[in-house]
């Protein structure tokens, strides 16, 4: 066994709430399992702790992925001053460089003063998730925009796992006589075992028809990891995109990756970050698949800002008609979510009669808070 | 590289296994912290074979479990022998002490062991495989918590069976849907991918030893290309293999269009995949590649 000194106890510590705040579900157990890999000595060995602490603080694939930068990132500093101690003593004493104390993340470093800025520059704050919650997607920095991304991929898991519970729940019906009576005979007739009939379960069929022109460009991407991970839950989930052409994209949403199927996508969507002919590919969405998805079963949801720059008049007979044919028509509108918004865009106008119900999708926040309304559906 | 690690690897490469040294951590933790291992991966990157191979490496017993919808405590843990039962009942029934033939009946000599309960009660380790968890229900994930984090198990008549040696777990999941966060956080986690190019001519030659390596290389490169493609079902390792050992087979020493056209169902398993490669040319899929 090695004695582990305080100081690297903490070090230890300050990593797994660095990894906590970057979505890692990780409790007591798995501090204990780190300090007990770390008393076994295989600290000593850069490679071996790492690969150690990436099986036991992953718990998926998406963990898996980013562990090792994460790793580089925080203990990268450990591994270079164990270097240098090594060499100090075999090398005369020289003169350190300058250094000041800087906290990063509750731990004491001490660091050159030129890389105190780079340094401070990384330290996130408590509120930081509350804040990237709230932010608009298009006012999103290239700073932030990583963080973001994973915070989005835990609570869109999050909620999926609530789906889940939500859609499972109470499955067993009544209690089925014949095959209970069946399951008895081997047991001289005890009826020891129940057998229940399977609920029926309820068919939710609903269509997401997402705006992926210039003018959505910020919000398309979030929007579309939403739905791919609702796809999961929704056995009968349609989904198309559409900017100047429609596109039907569920067979598309086969891949085991989120990042995969997204490339794909960005593949065989050829109208990409175009210009925006809501009513054309709606009147499309009508013609070609409209016998297919288009029922008082069916809940459709349009994502889009609602910036037409085709026919006002032919938008408006293609919501109208969809409001028609289907049980419950959504618009998501991002720009909903600014200060001050009003639906005046003559596009907005024309269709806002027509709608069911009409929401914000600009930050994370409005998305969680659609769960509740796609529940109810 | 850390000396144990360095031998499991050479273990596990005797037996066939090509390990690389992230997932030998893995497995030499799984054998030294006691806790189970959850596998992802896509289907036929080796998550089974690596189970088995560590049962051989261990000289022990592998018990497998093989889940599927509606699996529950009856088929995976115990359950009591009612014609054994109703038997003793029987030639008993003068017995006046009613609460010591209760205490008979519902006694171990009573209960059918299933693979859980045989793992936790053999005299030495098992190497315990629950194979793809993701096709069991949610209430049977909940059953294994208590086995994953205690090692033992609970029978209502007969109170808490703690194991008499712990079994080394491993679980696999090739993701069809979202296990539990429960369920993850008992388990050490390593994602298993597609072997790289060099590893994947590796096994296919320490698995067929009269191979051509020029074949084996464009057998690999062809499927390596093929993965890259967006397929229904991409082929695994055991699909290299299976074609591998087709080509074998045939006296092939090179692909052509032909031969792709006539073997290619070793490789995929369906019927759009099929037609997809069948329009193409045989070199689309042998340009090099990293």
């Amino acid at each position: 066994m090695l004695a582990v000194d305080k100081t690297f106890k903490e070090r230890l510590i300050d990593f797994t709430m660095y990894c906590r705040e970057r979505q890692f579900v990780l409790g007591p157990q798995e501090t204990r399992d780190a300090f007990a890999i770390a008393e076994r000595g295989y600290v000593l060995d850069r490679k071996l702790f790492q690969y150690s602490l990436k099986a036991i603080y992953c718990k998926r694939k998406e963990h898996f992925d980013r562990f090792d930068e994460m790793f580089d990132r925080f203990w990268s500093r450990y591994y270079e001053e164990k270097l240098e101690e090594r060499k100090k003593k075999i090398q005369p004493i020289k003169k350190e460089p300058e250094t000041s104390t800087v906290i990063f993340l509750g731990a004491k470093f001490n660091v050159p003063k030129k890389e105190k800025e780079i340094e401070a520059k990384q330290t996130k704050g408590a509120n930081e998730s509350i804040r990237l919650r709230r932010t608009d997607f298009s006012k999103v920095d290239i700073e932030d925009k990583k963080h973001l991304e994973e915070l989005a991929e835990e609570l869109f898991h999050q909620m999926s796992m609530r789906f889940k519970r939500r859609l499972e729940n109470s499955n067993k019906g009544s209690v089925d006589i014949r095959r209970t009576i069946r399951n008895g005979l081997g047991k001289g007739g005890l009826l020891l075992d129940l057998a229940y009939k399977k609920k029926r379960k309820e068919k939710r069929k609903i269509v997401f028809i997402l705006d992926v022109s210039g003018s959505m460009d910020t919000y398309s991407y979030y929007l579309l990891r939403y739905i791919m991970v609702l796809k999961k839950y929704f056995k009968s989930l349609e989904f198309f995109t559409f900017s100047t052409d429609l596109t039907h994209i569920t067979p598309l949403l086969r891949e085991n990756s989120e990042q995969e199927t997204i490339k794909h996508i960005g593949k065989n969507v050829n109208s990409w970050s175009s210009g925006t002919k809501i009513g054309e590919s709606l009147t499309k969405f009508i013609s070609v698949y409209g016998n297919k998805f288009l029922s008082q079963k069916h809940i459709v949801v349009i994502l889009s800002d609602g910036l037409e720059t085709g026919s006002v008049t032919v938008l408006k007979e293609a919501v109208r008609t969809i409001r028609r044919k289907c049980k419950t028509l959504v618009w998501l509108n991002p720009l909903k979510g600014m200060k001050d918004y009003q639906p005046i865009q003559k596009g907005m106008v024309s269709v806002m009669p027509h709608l069911d119900a009409f929401e914000s999708a600009h930050n994370l926040d409005s998305l969680l808070k659609l769960e509740k309304l796609l529940m109810d559906v | 590289m850390n000396k144990e690690i360095k031998a499991l690897i050479k273990d596990f490469y005797e037996h066939d296994y090509i390990l690389n040294e992230e997932l030998a951590t893995s497995v030499f933790l799984l054998k030294n912290l006691e806790k189970p291992l959850l596998l992802e991966g896509n289907p036929g990157v080796g998550k089974t074979m690596l189970a088995k191979t560590l049962a051989k490496h261990l000289g022990t017993k592998l018990i497998r479990l093989q889940c599927y919808e509606g699996l529950d405590v009856s088929t995976t843990i115990y359950e009591w022998n009612y014609q054994k039962q109703l038997l003793h009942i029987k030639l008993f029934e003068s017995e006046k002490d009613k609460i010591a033939l209760e205490n008979q009946i519902f006694g171990m000599d009573y209960v059918l062991q299933r693979p859980l309960l045989q793992s936790i009660r053999a005299e030495k380790p098992v190497v315990l495989l629950i194979d793809e968890i993701d096709r069991a229900d949610e209430e049977f994930e909940a059953y294994l918590l208590e086995l994953l984090s205690d090692f033992q198990i609970s029978i209502p008549e007969l109170g808490t069976i703690r194991a008499t040696s712990k079994p080394l777990v491993i679980l696999t999941s090739n993701r069809t849907r979202e296990l539990s966060d429960a369920l993850r956080r008992r388990c050490l986690y390593h994602w298993v991918d597609f072997p790289s190019k060099a590893k994947e001519i590796d096994i296919i030659t320490k698995k067929l030893p009269n191979i051509d390596e020029v074949l084996a290389t464009q057998v690999v490169t062809f499927i390596h290309n093929l993965r890259k493609s967006s397929l229904n079902k991409p082929p695994g390792i055991a699909e290299s293999l299976d074609w591998a050992k087709t080509l074998l087979l045939l006296n092939v020493d090179n692909i052509t269009d032909e031969i792709v056209h006539n073997t290619i169902g070793s490789v995929l398993k369906h019927k759009d995949d099929v037609e997809f490669v069948r329009n193409k040319s045989v070199q689309e899929f042998l340009y090099p590649i990293d």
